[in-house]
């Protein structure tokens, strides 16, 4: 698993009470190709889910998560022409995310076949449809806790 | 809808940019080569439909309330950060 993830939550903790950063998307989210133009936000309240905002427009946010806790073994096979269009050079220069769906208090979901991968040197990112899709779920549950 | 029949081994071109080639039929099994700019995205439709309802239904507010994850008890991995270097 990618290290690198592990530390920007650490630097999130620890430092910025909210860390934003521009997130390009050229190609847009499947079903929102129109949108190119997002900011990827870090409450450490509300660690380890980020929010990926349509930027200038609150009202349109995704939820995201790094997967790396809560699904170890997560290996997804981004395509060739994905990792030439997002300008990667190497596996430490992406960071993937992966959308939630909140269905509840009690049950979140979260899309593993669809990751955004961003490059963090340029911000660009893309939904990416994994080669290996066929062996993850769009809804794969997350653990909440019982107690929330 | 457009409908052409092509054989084994010929293509078409669409907007003179997306090269779409008929490389092989096996029974009902059609295998299709695509050449497209990079800006141009090619998915299988069922997979494609299926994480667009999948973003159509995460979709939410910015200030919409989040599950409690349980966080694992096993200390984070530790590393030291050079930045700027």
């Amino acid at each position: 698993m990618n290290s690198a993830n592990v530390i920007e939550i650490e630097e999130l903790e620890t430092t910025e009470p909210i860390a934003c950063c521009d997130v390009r998307m050229p190609a847009g989210l499947l079903g929102f190709e129109h949108i190119k133009d997002f900011l990827l936000i870090a409450k450490p309240a509300e660690a380890p889910f980020r929010w990926l905002q349509v930027k200038n427009n609150p009202s349109l946010a995704f939820v995201v998560i790094e997967p790396l806790f809560f699904v170890p073994d997560y290996r997804p096979d981004i395509p060739d022409a994905d990792v030439d269009f997002l300008g990667l050079t190497s596996p430490d220069d992406a960071a993937v995310y992966n959308i939630v769906t909140v269905h509840g208090p009690r049950r979140a979901t979260v899309n593993l076949k669809g990751p955004v991968v961003i490059n963090r040197n340029t911000g660009v990112a893309k939904q990416v449809v994994i080669a290996n899709a066929v062996e993850y779920s769009v809804q794969h549950p997350l653990p909440v806790n019982e107690a929330a | 809808m457009l409908i052409l029949s092509r054989k084994s081994g010929e293509s078409i071109v669409i907007d003179g940019r997306i090269h779409v080639k008929i490389v092989r039929v096996e029974g009902d099994v059609v295998k299709i080569g695509i050449e497209a700019p990079s800006d141009v995205p090619v998915h299988r439709r069922e997979v494609y439909e299926e994480i667009q309802r999948s973003n159509q239904a995460a979709l939410t507010r910015q200030n919409a309330a989040l599950p409690k994850l349980p966080l694992p008890q096993t200390e984070r991995p530790k590393r030291k950060i050079a930045k700027g270097s």
